[in-house]
Parts: C-alpha cells; sequence; structure tokens
C-alpha cells in the first residue's frame, strides 16, 4: 500500500507535543452512517410533535421526553421505550397507531417518521451529544424569577458537555502503522482515520496541478507559463515551501482570501431593500479585510477590532474602519424612525454574524424561545443583544483628531447660517406657496375635498377636518411648488430679497469645508437622539417625538460618563412586550467563571461592552473561536471543512469527521499566535494537501464514497470571483491594481432595468473595470449576474458555505456572454502573439497558459483538426478566428474550471 | 414514505450531482443524450421530457396525488384596492366622508388618515354564483363562475418591498427562498430544456424589491427563478453571438466535448464533471427551445384576440399572459407574471394613493381582458385543471381616502383569488369587516396561503424542508393552515 513516493514527504519537527488529555469517552463517535441520530432525525420530530405536551411547559401523564432518563423513566403507563425493542416501546406502539389513544393526539406521524422512530427504538435509542438528565434545572421557583425569564430557561450544566462547548484539547499525534508515509502531523491524523476504515491514500499530485493548485488556492489566480516552469525546474528539496512563502507574500493572497472573509461579514456596496442605497465608503472596510490578510494580523486582533475597534487601547483608522463589520448588514432606509422594529432587526443581525460567523452558533432562534436544539436559552441573547444595543450608526473620519474637530465645528457654524436663511426663504415664500395651492393645487381635487379645505376651521365636520388634514400636507409632500412658478408669482421686493438670500446661500455652501476621508462604522452612542439622516424622513405626520422628558445626546458630550440607553428582555421576540431590564452578557454555555461584561476605556465615552465580548470570543478559554476559524481554512483548502456547515458547530451541524485534528489545528493555531498564514504553510505542507485529485479506487469508493476521510485531494469548482478572475488572468487582461473604490463591469440594460433604485455606474469595458472580482461593486439588489449564476451567496445574512450548483444557464452564459467571448478573442490574439505562427506552436503555448501545463499528443490532434477544420470556413483572418475558437472552448473546458 | 424535502435537506447540499446508477463515463453520458436526443426528436424536441440524468431540478415525486401540477401566479404590484374590485362594501357609500372610527389606531402609509370613501366603481352580480364584482373588471367577472375569491387575506407589512417578499416568501425580510424556488425544490420540472422557475415581469420594469422576489434565497441558486425578458433574447446570454458562422458553435461544443472527455477518463464517474458536460447539452437545446417557447407570434388571430393582443392596452400584458400559458404547456413548473413595475411608481405599478379611480381604471383595463382569455384558453387546451392560476397583489388599500380621491396601502385586508387545479369555483371565502378595513370571517393568512396552494401541488408544507441556519426551514415556518374552501 505504500508508495515510494511518500518518503520525499517532509519532515516535520518544529511542534512540540504537548501530552494531552485523551478524548473524551463519553462521546459517542458515529461508527456507521446507519446510526440514527437523536439530535437530527428524532429530536426535530419530538420537537414538532410531542414536546408541546411533554417537554418543557407541560408534562402530560407525567411524561418527560427532553432526555432519555425521562424516556426509560417514561410516564404513568410505565417506560417510553424499552432500548432495542421498538414493538415493546409505548412510544412507538402509541404513534405507530397500535395502541390507543395514539399519539400524536392530534394527526399522525408520517410513516417515515414512524419507521424512523421504530429504527432508532431499536438501535438502543442512542443518545448523541451528552447523557442528559432528566431536566430538573429549570429554574421555575416563580417567587424569585422576574417575568421576563418565565419562558427563559438557564443552561444547564450538563449542556456544557456537549463536545463544540469543551476546550479543545490537544492530542497526541497519533502512530501510524505505514511508516512511510509522512511525519506530518496532520498526516498521521488522517492516515489513522484512513487506516481504521481501510482506506489507502492517493498518490501525490504532479508538480504542475500542484503548482495550479496552490495559485488557486491562496491568491486566486492560475500561474503564468513562466511560473509553472520555475516551480517545476526547481529541483531545491524547499521548492513547495517556497512557492507557497512567495505566493502569501503576493498582495494578490488578500484578495482571494479576504473574499472569504466578506463572505461572513454579508458585505455589500448598498443598503438593500427597495432603496438599495449606495454606501459609497463601504469599500474601505474591504480594503480592510484584504490588508489584514495581507500583513497576517493575529486573528485574535482581526476580530478584536471588528467588534470594537473604536473601543480598544489603541484605536487606529483601521480599527474604526473594522467596526464596519457591524455595519455591514442590509438596511431599510426608508422610514426608518416611523418603524422602530427595524432597530432589532439591525440588532439580529450583528448578533447572527458574529454567533455564525465567528463562533459557528445559530443564535437567532433564541429571540424569540429558548433553543431548541442548542443550549441557548433567550435570556442569552437579550444578554447579547445588551451588549449590542448602545450602537449608532456613524461616519469614522480617517483624519487627525484635530482636524476632524475644526471641520466639524466649521461645518456646525456654516450649516447654521445656511439653516437660518432658508428659514427667512420659506417664511417670505408661505403666502405665495398658500396662493398657489388654492389656486393652482386645490382645483386638482374632488369637490368634497375642496369644500373641506375651504369650510372654516371650526365648521368642518370631523370627515372634513381628516381630508383638510391631508391637503395641507400635500403642500408640503407631493406637489412641491416649482421653484420658477413661486418666481413668477412672487412680489418684486420679496423676489429681491428671495434672491439676495440665495444668493449668501450659495456663497455659504462655497465655504464649506472638503469632508475628511471617512469610513461607515459603529460607535456607542444613544439612538434614540440620531440626527435625521437620509432614510429617517417620517411620514408626513407620522414623526415620532423624542420623550421631553429623556435627557441624553446621540454622542456622548463633555467629560460626563458614557450611559448606556436600556435594552430589555423580549418576550416572544415581541418589542412592545417588555421584560425586564438586561445587562450585558454572553452565551452561557460557553462562559467559564465571570468575565468582564464591560470594559470601559478611559474616555469613558463608549461602554466598553462590546470590548468586552471581543475579550471573551478571542480569549483562549473560548471552545470555539479557534475550532470554528481552522475550520474555515481547512474547507477552503479541501472543499469540505471537518464540521459542516461552517456555521454549525451546534447540535443540529454534522460531527466533525476528524475531531482530534481539529482540536489540534486549533490549539496550534493559538499556540502560533493567531496567525492565519502559518495556517497555510501548516496544512499545504502536508501530504495530503499534496495528494492526486484523480485517484480511482473501487475499494476506497465503496467505504466512503463522498471521501469524507480524504482519502484523495476533493476536485473544487472555481468560485464566481475565481472564475472571472481566472478568465482575465489567462487573457493577459487582468488589472491588478490592489484596493480602492469598487469598480461596475457592465450589465445588460434589461438586467438593470429591473431595479430602477440603486447605484450601477456605467464604465467602459476595458482595463479600468478588469479589475480582480473582489472590487466589483455589491449591490444587494441586483448582484452581478455572473456571479449569481455561479452561486454567489445571498449577500443580505451572513454565508455558511457557498454552494455549487450545475445548471444549464452556466454553461450558456460561458458560451455566449460578451464578456466571455470578448476575452475568448483577447485570449486568441496572446497566443498568436506569444506563441509565434503556426497552429502546433499555438496550441501548445494555449495549454500552457490556460490550463497550466503541456499537451498531450491527443488533445494536440484535437485541437490541430478543430483549427484546420474551421479556418477553412472563414475567408479572410481565417486562422485567427480559428484560433478563437479554440480559446473559447479552453475557457469552457471542466479542467479550467476545476482546481485539481 | 421519503419526503423529498428532507431528502435533500439533509445530504448532498452543496454538490449536486447527477445520480445516474453508480457512475457514468463521459463516453456513456454521451452516448445516452444521444439516445435521448433520438427519442425527443421524434416527437417534439422542446416539449416535456428530455431528462438527460437526475439534474438539480429533475422530476421528483409530490407527497400525495396533486391536484395541479404547474402554477400561474399573476401579482399585481402596488396594491389593489379590494373594495374597489373583488370586495364591494355598502356601507363604504353610507359612511362616505365620515372618519373610520371604532377600529383602533389606523396606520397609514402616508400622511394623515382620510375619512371613508365609497368606490368611484359600480358593482354586479355575475354568473350563476352570483359574485359582485366591479365595473372594472368586466372579462374576469365572466370568468366568476371559475374563480374561488378569498376576500379575508391579510398581510403583514404595509411596505410594499416587504409585503413582496412576504407575499412571494412568507417573510418580509430578504434573503428567504420564493414560492416558485420551493415548488421547483419539491418537484422539479418535467422539462429539462427550460427553466422549472419562469418570472415574467412588467416591460415598465421589475417589480417592487427586484430580483429577490425569485431568488432562492438559503437554498443554491439552481433554484431560483430565470427571469424571461420582455423584449430581446428570453433569457440572458441564450443566443450564441452574432458573429459566429452557422455550425460554428456546434464545433465548438463538439470540440469541447472530446476534450472533456479526454478529461474524465482521468475521473471515471465523476459525478460532477459528467453533469458539467451534460449541462453544455442541455444549454445547446436550451437555446432551441426557449425561444420557440416564447415565439408567440405563431399562435392564431384568434388566440392573440383572445389575450386582448390585437389592442395596444392589453398587448404587453397578453403577451405575458399567453407567454405563461405556452410555458406550461411545455412543463414549466411556476411562472411568476408581474404586472406594473417601477418605471414610475404612480402612474406604472397599482399604487393608487393619488387617484384610486384614474389608477385602477387604467391597470384595470391593461389586465382584464388578457386574464379572461389565459383562464380561457387554459380552459380550452385542458391545461386549466392541471394548472392553478392565482391571482394576487401585495395588499389591498384603505377604504378611507388619501385627499378625497386616492387610497394608502392596507395589509389588514386583501382580496386573492384561485382558478384552476379543479378548484370549485363560484365562491367568495372569508369576508371583510364592514368597511373591508380588516379581515374579519375566517381571516388567512399568507402562510395559509401558501399551505394552500403546496397543498394542491401534492405537497405538505410541513414536510417540505430545507435544512439552514441549524433547523429545518419551511416556506411556512411553523404556521399554515389550508384553506379548507379551496382544498375541498
Amino acid at each position: 500500500m505504500l508508495r515510494s513516493f511518500w518518503s520525499w514527504g517532509c519532515i516535520y519537527c518544529f511542534i512540540v507535543f504537548v501530552a494531552a488529555a485523551p478524548w473524551p469517552m463519553t462521546r459517542e463517535r458515529q461508527t456507521s452512517s446507519q446510526t440514527i441520530s437523536f439530535s437530527r432525525e428524532i429530536l426535530p420530530i419530538f420537537n414538532e410533535n410531542c414536546f408541546r405536551c411533554h417537554g418543557l411547559q407541560k408534562q402530560t401523564s407525567n411524561l418527560d421526553l427532553r432526555s432519555r432518563a425521562g424516556l426509560l423513566k417514561g410516564g404513568q403507563h410505565g417506560p417510553a421505550i424499552v432500548p432495542g425493542d421498538a414493538d415493546a416501546s409505548h412510544l412507538f406502539r402509541r404513534v405507530a397507531g397500535l395502541e390507543k389513544p395514539s399519539m400524536p393526539l392530534e394527526g399522525e406521524l408520517d410513516p417515515s417518521e414512524i419507521e424512523m422512530l421504530r429504527r432508532w427504538i431499536n438501535q438502543g435509542a442512542p443518545w448523541d451529544g451528552e447523557q442528559t438528565e432528566a431536566t430538573t434545572a429549570v429554574p421555575h421557583s416563580s417567587a424569585e424569577v422576574v417575568p421576563a425569564i418565565v419562558h427563559g430557561m438557564e443552561t444547564a450544566p450538563q449542556a456544557r458537555r456537549f463536545w463544540a462547548f469543551r476546550k479543545p484539547v490537544r492530542s497526541a499525534v497519533p502512530q501510524v502503522k505505514s511508516v512511510g508515509w509522512s511525519l506530518h502531523p496532520i498526516d498521521a491524523f488522517l492516515m489513522r482515520a484512513m487506516e481504521e476504515k481501510g482506506l489507502t491514500p492517493a498518490p501525490r499530485a504532479d508538480r504542475y496541478t500542484l503548482v495550479r493548485r496552490a495559485y488557486l488556492d491562496l491568491i486566486g489566480l492560475p500561474p503564468s507559463p513562466d511560473e509553472v516552469k520555475a516551480f517545476v525546474n526547481d529541483t531545491a528539496l524547499d521548492a513547495w515551501e517556497n512557492l507557497i512563502d512567495r505566493l502569501l507574500a503576493s498582495p494578490h493572497y488578500g484578495e482571494r482570501w479576504g473574499r472569504h472573509w466578506l463572505d461572513v461579514a454579508r458585505y455589500a456596496d448598498s443598503s438593500g431593500f427597495e432603496e438599495d442605497v449606495d454606501r459609497p465608503t463601504a469599500w474601505r472596510y474591504r480594503d480592510y479585510v484584504i490588508r489584514s490578510f495581507n500583513m497576517d494580523k493575529p486573528y485574535n486582533l482581526f476580530i478584536a477590532e471588528q467588534l470594537a475597534g473604536d473601543e480598544l487601547d489603541w484605536v487606529t483608522f483601521d480599527s474604526k474602519i473594522a467596526t464596519g463589520f457591524l455595519r455591514a448588514g442590509p438596511r431599510v432606509m426608508d422610514r426608518e424612525k416611523d418603524n422602530p422594529e427595524y432597530r432589532f432587526n439591525y440588532l439580529d443581525d450583528m448578533i447572527a454574524t458574529t454567533a455564525q460567523g465567528i463562533l459557528g452558533l445559530s443564535v437567532q432562534c433564541a429571540r424569540c424561545h429558548d433553543h431548541k436544539f442548542d443550549p441557548i436559552p433567550q435570556m442569552d441573547y437579550y444578554r447579547l443583544q445588551a451588549v449590542f444595543f448602545p450602537y449608532v450608526d456613524v461616519d469614522h473620519y480617517l483624519a487627525p483628531q484635530q482636524e476632524v474637530k475644526s471641520y466639524l465645528a466649521c461645518k456646525e457654524l456654516i450649516e447654521g447660517q445656511i439653516k437660518s436663511l432658508r428659514e427667512e426663504i420659506s417664511r417670505i415664500e408661505a403666502p405665495y406657496r398658500d396662493k398657489f395651492f388654492i389656486d393652482k393645487v386645490l382645483n386638482r381635487f374632488p369637490k368634497d375635498a375642496q369644500i373641506a379645505v375651504k369650510t372654516p376651521e371650526e365648521q368642518r365636520t370631523p370627515g372634513q377636518k381628516l381630508l383638510a388634514n391631508q391637503l395641507f400636507q400635500v403642500v408640503v409632500s407631493l406637489e412641491r411648488v416649482p421653484s420658477e412658478a413661486l418666481e413668477g408669482m412672487l412680489a418684486p421686493e420679496d423676489r429681491e430679497k428671495r434672491s439676495g438670500l440665495l444668493g449668501e446661500i450659495k456663497k455659504l455652501e462655497a465655504q464649506l469645508p472638503q469632508t475628511p476621508p471617512s469610513s461607515i462604522g459603529v460607535t456607542d452612542g444613544d439612538y434614540r437622539f440620531a440626527p435625521e439622516g437620509f432614510g429617517d424622513q417620517p411620514a408626513p405626520g407620522k414623526r415620532i417625538k423624542i420623550n421631553p422628558e429623556l435627557q441624553g445626546s446621540f454622542l456622548p458630550k463633555g467629560d460626563k460618563p458614557y450611559q448606556p440607553p436600556p435594552s430589555y428582555f423580549l418576550m416572544g421576540g415581541d418589542m412592545q412586550r417588555r421584560g425586564a431590564e438586561m445587562q450585558p452578557g454572553f452565551i452561557s454555555a460557553i462562559t467559564e467563571g465571570n468575565p468582564p461584561t464591560a470594559i470601559q476605556p478611559a474616555h469613558k465615552q463608549t461602554s466598553g461592552r462590546r470590548r468586552a465580548l471581543a475579550e471573551w470570543i478571542t480569549s483562549p478559554d473560548n471552545p470555539l473561536i479557534a475550532r470554528v476559524i481552522v475550520n474555515r481554512i481547512w474547507h477552503h483548502h479541501f472543499g469540505r471543512g471537518i464540521v459542516t456547515p461552517l456555521n454549525n458547530f451546534g447540535r443540529m451541524g454534522e460531527r466533525p469527521t476528524h475531531p482530534e485534528l481539529l482540536d489540534w489545528l486549533a490549539c496550534e493555531f493559538v499556540s502560533r499566535g493567531w496567525s492565519i498564514k502559518q495556517m497555510h504553510r501548516l496544512i499545504m505542507s502536508s501530504n495530503t494537501y499534496q495528494m492526486a485529485s484523480h485517484f480511482d479506487s473501487a475499494e476506497n469508493e465503496k467505504i466512503d464514497p463522498e471521501n469524507r476521510m480524504l482519502w484523495r485531494f476533493r476536485m473544487q469548482r472555481l468560485d464566481a470571483e475565481t472564475l472571472r478572475d481566472s478568465i482575465l488572468a489567462v487573457t493577459g487582461k487582468l488589472n491588478r491594481q490592489v484596493g480602492g473604490p469598487p469598480v461596475f463591469p457592465k450589465i445588460d440594460p434589461l438586467v438593470l432595468a429591473s431595479k430602477k433604485r440603486g447605484t450601477w455606474k456605467i464604465q467602459e469595458e476595458g482595463p479600468e473595470v478588469w479589475r480582480r472580482s473582489v472590487y466589483v461593486y455589491r449591490r444587494r439588489g441586483l448582484p452581478f449576474p455572473f456571479f449569481q449564476l455561479f452561486d454567489l451567496p445571498d449577500q443580505t445574512v451572513t454565508c455558511p458555505q457557498r454552494d455549487v450548483s450545475t445548471v444549464a444557464t452556466q454553461a450558456l452564459t460561458l458560451l455566449n456572454n460578451e464578456f466571455v467571448l470578448h476575452q475568448a478573442e483577447l485570449l486568441a490574439k496572446r497566443i498568436a502573439a506569444e506563441a509565434g505562427q503556426g497552429f502546433q506552436a499555438q496550441v501548445a503555448y494555449a495549454y500552457q497558459i490556460v490550463l497550466s501545463r503541456q499537451v498531450t499528443e491527443e488533445e494536440k490532434r484535437l485541437g490541430l483538426e478543430f483549427l484546420e477544420k474551421r479556418r477553412q470556413h472563414h475567408d479572410k483572418l481565417g486562422n485567427q478566428a480559428a484560433l478563437v475558437g479554440l480559446s473559447h472552448v479552453l475557457l469552457n473546458l471542466n479542467e479550467f474550471v476545476y482546481t485539481r | 414514505m421519503d419526503c423529498p424535502g428532507k431528502r435533500r435537506g439533509f445530504t448532498s447540499r452543496r454538490e449536486f450531482l447527477f445520480d445516474a446508477g453508480g457512475g457514468i463515463s463521459g463516453l456513456a453520458l454521451a452516448y445516452l443524450l444521444k439516445q435521448e436526443g433520438l427519442l425527443a426528436s421524434s416527437s417534439s424536441p422542446c416539449g416535456p421530457g428530455g431528462m438527460g440524468a437526475n439534474s438539480p431540478v429533475s422530476p421528483r415525486p409530490p407527497h400525495f396525488t396533486p391536484r395541479a401540477k404547474s402554477v400561474i401566479s399573476l401579482f399585481m404590484s402596488g396594491g389593489v384596492s379590494h373594495v374597489d374590485t373583488f370586495d364591494p362594501k355598502l356601507d363604504l357609500d353610507r359612511y362616505h366622508g365620515k372618519p373610520l372610527d371604532g377600529k383602533g389606531e389606523v396606520t397609514v402609509r402616508q400622511g394623515y388618515p382620510g375619512p371613508l370613501m365609497r368606490s368611484p366603481f359600480s358593482f354586479q352580480k355575475y354568473g350563476q354564483s352570483g359574485i359582485e364584482i366591479s365595473e372594472i373588471f368586466p372579462h374576469v367577472a365572466q370568468k366568476a363562475d371559475e374563480i374561488a375569491f378569498i376576500r379575508s387575506m391579510f398581510g403583514k407589512s404595509n411596505d410594499h418591498v416587504m409585503a413582496h417578499y412576504e407575499l412571494v416568501s412568507g417573510t418580509i425580510r430578504m434573503g428567504s427562498p420564493s414560492l416558485g424556488s420551493w415548488v421547483t425544490y419539491g418537484l422539479g420540472t418535467e422539462n429539462q430544456n427550460l427553466p422549472a422557475f419562469v418570472v415574467l415581469y412588467d416591460a415598465r420594469g421589475g417589480p417592487f424589491g427586484g430580483s429577490a422576489n425569485w431568488s432562492a434565497g438559503f437554498m443554491p441558486s439552481a433554484y431560483q427563478g430565470t427571469v424571461f425578458r420582455p423584449s430581446g433574447d428570453p433569457i440572458l446570454d441564450l443566443k450564441p453571438a452574432k458573429n459566429l458562422l452557422p455550425g460554428e458553435q456546434r464545433e465548438r461544443l463538439d470540440l469541447l466535448a472530446k476534450l472533456n472527455d479526454l478529461d474524465m477518463q482521468k475521473y471515471p464517474g465523476d459525478h460532477q464533471l459528467a453533469a458539467r458536460i451534460a449541462s453544455y447539452e442541455l444549454a445547446y437545446r436550451m437555446q432551441g427551445c426557449a425561444p420557440e417557447a416564447v415565439d408567440w407570434t405563431k399562435e392564431s388571430d384568434s388566440v392573440k384576440k383572445l389575450y386582448g393582443i390585437d389592442n395596444s392596452v392589453t398587448a404587453p400584458f397578453g403577451v405575458q399572459c399567453l407567454l405563461a400559458r405556452r410555458l406550461v404547456e411545455r412543463g414549466v413548473r411556476f411562472v411568476q407574471v408581474y404586472h406594473g413595475g417601477l418605471g414610475e411608481q404612480h402612474f406604472d405599478t397599482w399604487d393608487a394613493h393619488r387617484n384610486v379611480k384614474e389608477n385602477h381604471s387604467q391597470h384595470a383595463a391593461e389586465v382584464d381582458k388578457p386574464i379572461a382569455g389565459l383562464l380561457e384558453d387554459l380552459k380550452q387546451t385542458g391545461l386549466l385543471d392541471s394548472t392553478l392560476v392565482v391571482w394576487q397583489a401585495e395588499f389591498g388599500r384603505m377604504p378611507i381616502s388619501q385627499y378625497g380621491v386616492g387610497r394608502d396601502h392596507n395589509p389588514k385586508a386583501m382580496t386573492i383569488w384561485m382558478a384552476g387545479a379543479k378548484i370549485k369555483g363560484g365562491q367568495a371565502i372569508g369576508a371583510t369587516d364592514e368597511f373591508g378595513y380588516r379581515a374579519a370571517i375566517q381571516p388567512h393568512s399568507v402562510h395559509d396561503l401558501h399551505a394552500t396552494i403546496l397543498h394542491l401541488l401534492g405537497m405538505d408544507h410541513t414536510r417540505l424542508t430545507y435544512f439552514f441556519n441549524g433547523r429545518n426551514m419551511r416556506l411556512t415556518d411553523v404556521e399554515g393552515n389550508l384553506i379548507p374552501q379551496i382544498v375541498a
């Protein structure tokens, strides 16, 4: 089974192994795919059908199905299950209708669900995750409990036994039988799993494949023929390691790996919803992410900046920009102040993105009720909400403080002057507007409305009052008096006064200082005093007034320490049903001891709650943060995480395929200073990473058809951005400029017309838009069609992981899309220019450019045959036209769109 | 029994592969496709059938015997005033000009509430059922006995976009799959040569909320709606470039197939690669079939007349309706037709703030004949029994006026109607209060509507699930009751 070429495998010796506690024995490992998982298969059935009467709220007939012990103890009629014997189990007999009354009382289970229960009981009713004792841990002594937490169960201690809620443990690197395989610890973990299952690993990929794989993986671009040659001919022992180092040093590395994070951060350049308002400075956050990856910013700092960049000890421009993470979600931007519930959705978006993105936990269920599958009580949700609650949206100015201060002061002064001038103008205009309304507008409305307006106020009927009210609103809202019309009506002296005032305004506007560069983000403040901004315009007459008794300001003023506005527990997630006031806190199942929940900075201008969250989240004691990020890194290297989906380490997610390896990597990651680049070096230097993707083994296929054990390298379809970038790279037209405002490649006008609001600047097709795809404008209301077709994730929520679908419309696009066809022409031109004349040389060179390898004889024969045949069809420039055809075909090849 | 929803939710979520029984080589696949090409060409090359292999949208069995196979959803964007169309209210005449009292705080979208306003239109009884319908729908009125009107629908939001999202996806937030996506996910489609879920929107512009209305949300993009555009090629990038010579594209495809086949030899039995090879053949056929499907010009003059295509007012929507029929005929599962698009909101949609008489007269005139024509044509072609036609807007409008002429948004009450799918026609289900302000008798939520639609298609809304965000998501969340008179 051993292959001689494994012996070249690197010798790995710089890791100091720490004696580790053995993997907890209580955990059941999924031994066979046949085993039914309680949490995956059975719990949802109980949850939908049984818990209403036999769960938290009620235990009808004394039966409580929430624990295995409860099932065994049973209710009035004895044990609910007899493990191993479904036919003797009341539970099965009741749902199968073999015993009366059949369950559930209302309706019946699906036959497949009944079958599932039967099989589960016959398998001994295994209870995956932890062994729960009959749940008595619910603190329900109503005397002590504030109303808010009647439904807010606290986390039971046993909940922490679930694997993901325990701290990762560094296992010893396993001893493997296959001695020659590799001394690399990653290989050892994988090899042991393969040995257990009787799987044979694939051989090493050839050097052409490897160099292309490394380029596409690390920088998202295929290598040039010269770069391929350099690596293939590099005989140095550390040629591979050097290649990885070179790629990690490339500025394009951040563009590729930053993009992965931007999926997590649900980054976009527009607000979404109907208005889809442009966010002209959002790109600074995108560039911050790219920059952070390029500089290998320690992940704990990267996270801390994004959660609390405005509250750290060292606040920098970058750390302020980083708070754009919390601001990146969608916003309605219309009637915001009339609809205070919107803000709770934005808070939910922050909580969801933080919890799923960083901790791999979905906590949103707990907005309305205790999480049904994971030990996340509703209280936890509102503790987290209290952490974010003080947030307000701000523009962080990226200029020295003094400069910003004088800018703001100057602006305030001038704007104040302008405002009073405008008021003066309004006073002059008022009588004319009224006259215009009566003369020109009112007669467009029906008689009874006109009568209502003309009837003296005190004589109006209640209905007329309503009509008159509405019509007066018309003046200020719907039917603004056109400026020219007004001009004509003004008496000469008023006209003169007015134009004088307008002139003054113009002069003042010219004096407004230039706005310093800024970036959208958050800080702490009091949302109730938020100044009117775009999207805040209330419906006429609907303005929500600030309670006049309320004291405070939008941002803290003077030296007074900041006081956060109160936040409350909301029953059923309903804004109107307030419970107790909440204090900040974290997810209790993964919190040890009593970490501080507010670390107020010295200036006391913020609450320090997000900073405390950042410290808690990035603490080495946090069992999830490192596991989640190393799993993400693993996923992007291998096309599948050790845990999937990437954002669910809870009970509804899959169990890790290699738990010890996951923990080992997590520990390694922290001990290597939270360095992501170090993880790339570690992972890519393994033999596992360097295996071939084509390895046919009937035996392996049978044992592990999905290749979960990684017995060969998993081919990966290029994601949307990498596909476009690769096309531009091979045609030689990619504009490699890094960073800056977004670009707008051409979108079909008819597609643009499908949604009129929102921004899409018209830019000429050419080098200016042939930038990397990470710089293409992300419009929520109109995703760039090429990306959308190739599984761009929804841009409004944090992305669990990208889908890979194969549909005919993708083929249509690669066949007929204007951009693709144009690039095929450019590719043909490049080939002709660089390979010289002669189809032979051109075919060979085309393969080097497009697929980073030598052409085979058979491929060459087919290519030449095609070229010869095609050139006869074209009278002029036949050779070139034929070459365009070949170029187009190569861009469509499976090999081109898959990393191998 | 296995639920397709559950099965797909839990397993290959990320990779949709051909499932052709333990591996298939490129050559074998090519053979299969050729076989099928022969089969297809012997009957109608673009008709139903034509599955080379099992794609994400290949047909799947419903949970139980369905009443209908496909859906045509007619969406009147902007919000239709129910009290001026299908829900007459005598009390509006009686209390015209008086305030709407006793209903709690009246929330309007714009400005202040006005007084109650009578309908500017007259109503008449139609058909044997004697259902009262407004004078602006004279042709639809002739179909009264075939339509079930649900007069007690209500929604959650008085915002156009959120209300659109609720009607199409069950939730007011972005990011959930649309009804068409759920249906496609649950049932697949019978014609692989055309998209499973097609959207036809108004030439004046897309509906409020844009493409999120037909997005697959958290599901793979294979389930999103494909826009058939109002002019030009029906699908984006459908036609080969104009400068290609005849046969040139075919030759490129042949070379592509040969080279991909060579590559497949290294990866025998790899389903992803085989799927991709097959997708090119499907695309090639789609190039022929989609233009054929949308080429309504060959329909007879009498059919064109039936849809009002001979008249410039009714022609645009008439064409949309005729296309819907042609697509359903060819096995497309779900056709979403929008009327009213975001050009100038007050004139190009049903959003009658400024003048309900002008606005609704105009828009009803645009759709009335085409809709009646569609129902008639479906009946004549025998498709009506297997096709569910749903007519809806994102919300109803207020019984009170704006400036004495317009009406504001009202999500608390709206009328939605259904026809086809062997539903009992000539019935009015539920009722609003005396003014049509609020759904009062047998009120139905959008979840109820969706549950009912899925039921008619043979799916149990509680069993059609997709695993996402840690749980089995449903179109109807944790709600949804069937509308008994519809499923009876």
